[in-house]
C-alpha cells in the first residue's frame, strides 16, 4: 500500500517522473484496467450556492487572497476481454470536494468527501489555520459564467449497456480468433468511459460548471515464439459519445494491426546504438515534443526558474522549421478543455513560432510569480490533486515535406512508427522515449524492422536538430503523469527528421 | 454497524458471496521554496472496493465514500458486472486463515510530533542542501509527507481483518550548474520514527547526487562491465520477479514458464519475498484476507515457487502464496517485500573487480523503455566511468540496453550494501558481465 503515495510524491516533485504513457505496459500489475458505471441518482451530494459562499468565507478568514471549491462528481466503468472471454467488468464512484487557498505565493490544499456544511466548513477552517492576517476578501454572491460546450455528447456512456460495449470490443478480438496463429498467446480487448461532473466557485465570486464524458477503446497483442514475447498497443480515445468508435475506428483493422505489429516484431532484429538521424513518425512521434519541450515550458517549471527554457522567450530554441501548439479548444479532442481547473476558458497557445520561444502553459497560481494571468492550463487528475499547469492536446505543426521525401532523404537512419511513451526531467531537459515498432532506412528505403530503441537527449537542442518536417499531422492520445496527477492529453507531430539523437539498443553499430 | 447495509442489501440481490475492502488514510504534507511555505495539504480520504460472487462469477465496484446510496450502487453494480463476466475461473471469498501472525509496526509518535519541529527538519534540510556545494544553484524542492492508513477486509463469511502502518517522508531535489551543463538529482529518506530521521546525512546524499552529474560526458557505445546501485536493481528487479507471477505464468505470458525448480539466474542470486519483516511494509495478511508468510522466490539462481493468488492456487492445484494484490478491477498478484541476499564486498571492491567499466547510479523512463514481456530494457541513465578500480569521471546522455533473464544469470557478485526502498524493495549493488551502454 505504501507505493502509491511514493509515487504521487516523487511525481510532485517533478524531478525525474514527468511521463507520458500510452502503453499501459504493466498487464503484470492490472494498472491498464481503468475503471467504472452508473449512480442511480445523478449528483445527490452537488453543494448549494449558499453553502459555496459560506464554505468560501469561512477559508477567507485568515487573509487568503483567493479561495476555490472544486466540486466532482464522477462515475466511470471498465472492462476487459481476454482471448475471447470477458474478464473484468467494473464500475467506479467519486464524489468529493477540493479546496485551494492562495496568498502571495502560498497554496494550501485540502480535499473531503464529507459534503456536508460541517464536512466543508471543518475543511476551510483547518486549511485556513496556516495564515494568520486579517481577512482580505468577502464573498457576497456567486454569478455563473456559461461556458461554451465544445465536446458534445448525443448520447451518454452511461445509457448504454455493457453488452453493447463488449460487442463493440469483441468484433476486433474476433478477427484476432480467427486468424487461430498460436504465437497469438494472448489478446486483450479493453475498453473504458468515464462521465465527470465538475463545479468551481471561487472567491473572484464566480461559479462554472463541467459536464463530460470520455470513451477509450484499447488493443493489446502478446505474441511469442521460441526466441520470446513481443508486445503491441492501439488505444484510440475521444471526448465524445460512442459513435465515434462506431463510426470513426474500424475496429477489425486496429485489432489486426496490434497483432500483426506483435508478431513483426518477433521476427526484429535488436536496434543499433549511437548517434544517428531518426525519421519520428507522425501521431505518437509526437512523444518528443511532448517531453522534450511541452513539460519544461509549463509554468509549474518556468514561474520558478526550474525549466531548462527559463529566460529564453523570444529566444531561438528549434530549427526554423518547428512551429508547436498547445490547443485546449480542439472539438471533441482527447485532451480539450472548455474551462480549466481554476474557471478560465481554454485556449490556443502557440509555444514556438518558427523556431522561436513564444508562450508557456500557464496558471493563474504560478502566473503570479510570472507576472502573468493564467491560460486556461490548469489541471488536475480529480479533486484529490491540487491543479497546476499542463498540456492539453500539444503538437508540432504541419511542415512542407511529404512523409515519402523525408524518408527518401535519409541515406542511413532509423524510422520509428510505435511507441510507448516517455519522461524528462524539466529542470535539465534530460528526457527519453521509448519505440515499439522501429526499421532501419537504407539508402532512402524502409528496411527491416528492429526492437528494443529507446531515444534520448536534451530537450533545449534537440529541437535545433530537426532538419526536416512532414505535411501528415496526426494527433494521439496519451495518459500524462506529473505533480496534478495523471490526465488525459493527446501528443501530435507530422513526420519529422532529426538530422541526429542518441539512440540506445543492443545492437552493435548501425551500419 | 456502518457496512451492514452493504451485506444486507448484497444478499437480497442474490449475491452469494460479499466482500468489502476498506482503505482510509490521513495525510499530510508541506513544501518549501526559497525558505517559504509554497504547498501545505491535509488530506482524509477513503477507498471502498467491493466484490461479490453470483453464480461463481465475480462482480466488483469502487467508490470514495459511504452512504446507504453508496452501498445501493456497490450492489446494483456487483450484480450487472457479474452478469457479464465470461472467464471460468474459480472464484473465492475466503472465510480466514487458522492463523495469523499479527504485527503491528504502526507508530503512534509520529502524529504527536509537532508540525513545527517536522516543518523545522524541512528548513534545516533546503539550508544544508543550499549550503553543500557552491555549484549548487536553486534548491528545487524539499517536501515532507506524512500518512497514516488502514486497510480493513470484512467479508460475507464473518472475515474482519484490519492492519495499520505510517510513515514519513522528506524529500530534497537541488539543481546543480557548472558552464552551461545544469545537472538535477534528488533522494528521500522515510521511516516511521522520527527519531531516526537525519537531516544531514540526507541533505549530504542530495548533493553528492546533483553535483557528482556535473562534468559527465557520453561514453563509446559498447559493451561494459557494469556495477549496478541498489535503486537500479530495485527497478529491474521489480520487473524481473513479475515473471514468477501464477496468471502470467498460467497465461503462457511469463519468461518463467516451465523452469519451477530451475536456474533461472545467477547462483549468487537469492531474493525472497519478506511480508512480515518488521519494517513500514509489514502486512500480515494480503488482499483476500489470507496470512501471509515469508518465503524465497529465487534461491541460489533456483526458482522456488510461483506467488499465487486463490483463483490461480486452485487452477494450478497448490496453495495459495498470500500474494493476492489488488489492481484496477481485478484480484492481482504481487510480492510484498522484495528482498535481495546481500553479498560480502563492499561496493569498492565491486569496483576493483570491474577494473574498467561503468557504475550506472540511475535509469529513467522505465515504463517506456522496459517490456516486462520480453524483458528487454534501454534505459536513459546517469552513471560513473570506472577506471582501473575507481569511480573516473561522469557519463552524460547515455542508455544501458540489456535483458532481465541474461542480465540475472549474468551477475558475478552481490555486493555487502543494502539499501531499503520506499517501493517496498531491500536491495544491493550487482557486478554484472556486461551491459551495452550507448554514448558517442
Amino acid at each position: 500500500m505504501l507505493i502509491a503515495p511514493f509515487i504521487i510524491i516523487i511525481l510532485q516533485l517533478g524531478c525525474c517522473l514527468y511521463s507520458i504513457v500510452f502503453y499501459l505496459l504493466n498487464i503484470k500489475k492490472g494498472y491498464y484496467v481503468i475503471k467504472f458505471t452508473h449512480f442511480a441518482e445523478r449528483r445527490p451530494n452537488m453543494i448549494s450556492k449558499k453553502l459555496a459562499i459560506e464554505v468560501l468565507n469561512e477559508a477567507l478568514a485568515t487573509g487568503a487572497d483567493y479561495a476555490e471549491i472544486f466540486y466532482e462528481d464522477s462515475h466511470s466503468y471498465s472492462l476487459s476481454i481476454e482471448n475471447g472471454k470477458v474478464e473484468t467488468s467494473s464500475s467506479n464512484i467519486m464524489n468529493g470536494v477540493g479546496l485551494r487557498l492562495l496568498r502571495n505565493n502560498q497554496c494550501v490544499y485540502g480535499y473531503t468527501n464529507e459534503l456536508t456544511r460541517k464536512g466543508l466548513v471543518s475543511l476551510a477552517q483547518s486549511l485556513r489555520s496556516s495564515f494568520h492576517d486579517e481577512r482580505k476578501i468577502t464573498v457576497t454572491k456567486l454569478d455563473y459564467t456559461n461556458v461554451k460546450n465544445r465536446n458534445p455528447i448525443k448520447q451518454s456512456y452511461d445509457d448504454i449497456s455493457r453488452e453493447e460495449k463488449i460487442a463493440l470490443v469483441k468484433e476486433g478480438l474476433e478477427e484476432i480468433q480467427k486468424r487461430n496463429d498460436p504465437r497469438l498467446v494472448r489478446y486483450i480487448g479493453s475498453f473504458a468511459d468515464n462521465h465527470r461532473f465538475v463545479a468551481i466557485f471561487n472567491s473572484k465570486e464566480k461559479w462554472f460548471k463541467r459536464d463530460t464524458e470520455f470513451g477509450r477503446l484499447a488493443y493489446m497483442v502478446i505474441a511469442a515464439d521460441q526466441n520470446g514475447f513481443e508486445t503491441a498497443f492501439n488505444g484510440p480515445g475521444c471526448q465524445s459519445d460512442i459513435s465515434f468508435f462506431r463510426e470513426k475506428i474500424n475496429v477489425k483493422e486496429l485489432a489486426n494491426k496490434t497483432a500483426d505489429t506483435a508478431l513483426m516484431m518477433l521476427t526484429a532484429k535488436e536496434c543499433p546504438s549511437g548517434k544517428m538521424p531518426v525519421v519520428i513518425g507522425n501521431g505518437w512521434g509526437g512523444v518528443l515534443f511532448h517531453e522534450s519541450c511541452g513539460h519544461p515550458l509549463e509554468a509549474s517549471a518556468i514561474a520558478k526558474g526550474l525549466s531548462c527554457f527559463t529566460g529564453k522567450h523570444g529566444d531561438m530554441v528549434a530549427s526554423p522549421l518547428v512551429s508547436a501548439v498547445d490547443d485546449s479548444t480542439i472539438p471533441s479532442a482527447w485532451g480539450s478543455i472548455d474551462i480549466d481547473d481554476e474557471g478560465n476558458p481554454g485556449t490556443k497557445r502557440l509555444l514556438i513560432k518558427n523556431g522561436k520561444l513564444n508562450d508557456y502553459m500557464i496558471d493563474d497560481f504560478n502566473g503570479r510569480r510570472m507576472n502573468r494571468e493564467g491560460n486556461g492550463a490548469c489541471r488536475r487528475q480529480n479533486y484529490k490533486f491540487c491543479p497546476t499547469s499542463r498540456m492539453s492536446n500539444t503538437y508540432i505543426c504541419n511542415g512542407k515535406s511529404t512523409p515519402e521525401e523525408i524518408i527518401k532523404a535519409t541515406k542511413l537512419g532509423l524510422y520509428t512508427v510505435g511507441f510507448n511513451g516517455g519522461s524528462v526531467d524539466p529542470t535539465t531537459g534530460e528526457f527519453n522515449f521509448g519505440c515499439s515498432e522501429a526499421y532501419i532506412i537504407r539508402d532512402g528505403k524502409i528496411c527491416e524492422p528492429v526492437k528494443g530503441a529507446t531515444l534520448i537527449g536534451h530537450g533545449d537542442e534537440i529541437l535545433k536538430h530537426i532538419d526536416m518536417v512532414g505535411n501528415d499531422l496526426e494527433l494521439a492520445q496519451g495518459m500524462c503523469g506529473a505533480g496534478s496527477g495523471s490526465i488525459r492529453t493527446n501528443v501530435g507531430q507530422p513526420t519529422l527528421r532529426v538530422s541526429e539523437i542518441t539512440v540506445g539498443g543492443r545492437g552493435g553499430e548501425l551500419k | 454497524m456502518k457496512y451492514d447495509k452493504f451485506f444486507a442489501l448484497a444478499k437480497e440481490a442474490g449475491i452469494e458471496e460479499a466482500e468489502l475492502y476498506i482503505g482510509e488514510s490521513f495525510s499530510l504534507s508541506f513544501s518549501l521554496f526559497h525558505g517559504e511555505v509554497d504547498k501545505y495539504s491535509s488530506n482524509k480520504s477513503m477507498t471502498i472496493l467491493a466484490r461479490g460472487i453470483i453464480n461463481g462469477k465475480f462482480g466488483t465496484a469502487s467508490c470514495d465514500s459511504w452512504s446507504n446510496a453508496h452501498a445501493k450502487f456497490l450492489v446494483d453494480a456487483i450484480v450487472k458486472n457479474a452478469k457479464v463476466i465470461e472467464n471460468t475461473d474459480p472464484a473465492f471469498i475466503f472465510e480466514g486463515s487458522k492463523k495469523y501472525k499479527k504485527m503491528s509496526t504502526f507508530n503512534k509518535e509520529l502524529a504527536n510530533i509537532s508540525i513545527d519541529e517536522k516543518m523545522g527538519k524541512l528548513h534545516e534540510l533546503e539550508k544544508l542542501i543550499k549550503e553543500g556545494d557552491p555549484r549548487i544553484v536553486e534548491v528545487a524542492a524539499v517536501e515532507y509527507e506524512e500518512s497514516a492508513s488502514s486497510s480493513t477486509i470484512m467479508n460475507s463469511k464473518g472475515l474482519k481483518l484490519q492492519q495499520k502502518s505510517n510513515y514519513f517522508v522528506y524529500i530534497g531535489q537541488a539543481v546543480a550548474k557548472q558552464g552551461e551543463q545544469t545537472k538535477s538529482s534528488y533522494d528521500l529518506a522515510f521511516d516511521n520514527d522520527f527519531s531516526k530521521f537525519d537531516v544531514k546525512k540526507l541533505a549530504e546524499k542530495v548533493v553528492k547526487n546533483t553535483v557528482d552529474q556535473l562534468g559527465g560526458e557520453p561514453c563509446e557505445s559498447a559493451n561494459y562491465k557494469t556495477v549496478l546501485s541498489p535503486d537500479v536493481v530495485a527497478a529491474l528487479l521489480n520487473a524481473y520477479v513479475g515473471n514468477a507471477d501464477a496468471e502470467e505464468v498460467q497465461k503462457q505470458s511469463s519468461l518463467f514458464i516451465g523452469k519451477l525448480g530451475q536456474k533461472v539466474a545467477s547462483k549468487k542470486i537469492t531474493i525472497e519475498d519478506k511480508p512480515l519483516q518488521r519494517s513500514v511494509f509489514c502486512r500480515w495478511f494480503d488482499d483476500e484476507g489470507v496470512a501471509t508468510y515469508n518465503k524465497p522466490i529465487i534461491k541460489n539462481g533456483v526458482l522456488q515457487t510461483y506467488l499465487y493468488n486463490l483463483t490461480t492456487a486452485a487452477k494450478a492445484g497448490v496453495e495459495t502464496t498470500a500474494n493476492a494484490s489488488r489492481g484496477g478491477g481485478k484480484m492481482g498478484i504481487s510480492p510484498f517485500f522484495l528482498a535481495l541476499k546481500p553479498g560480502k564486498k563492499s561496493q569498492e571492491e565491486l569496483f576493483k573487480e570491474v577494473g574498467n567499466g561503468v557504475y550506472i547510479t540511475d535509469v529513467s523512463g522505465l515504463h517506456a523503455g522496459l517490456n516486462p514481456q520480453s524483458g528487454n530494457f534501454s534505459l536513459q541513465s546517469t552513471g560513473f566511468l570506472i577506471k582501473d578500480g575507481k569511480i573516473d569521471r561522469g557519463l552524460d546522455v547515455v542508455t544501458v540496453s540489456g535483458n532481465l533473464i541474461k542480465l540475472f544469470n549474468d551477475v558475478l557478485e552481490v555486493g555487502s550494501d543494502v539499501k531499503v526502498l520506499p517501493s517496498d524493495i531491500s536491495c544491493s549493488s550487482l557486478l554484472i558481465k556486461e551491459l551495452v551502454v550507448s554514448g558517442k
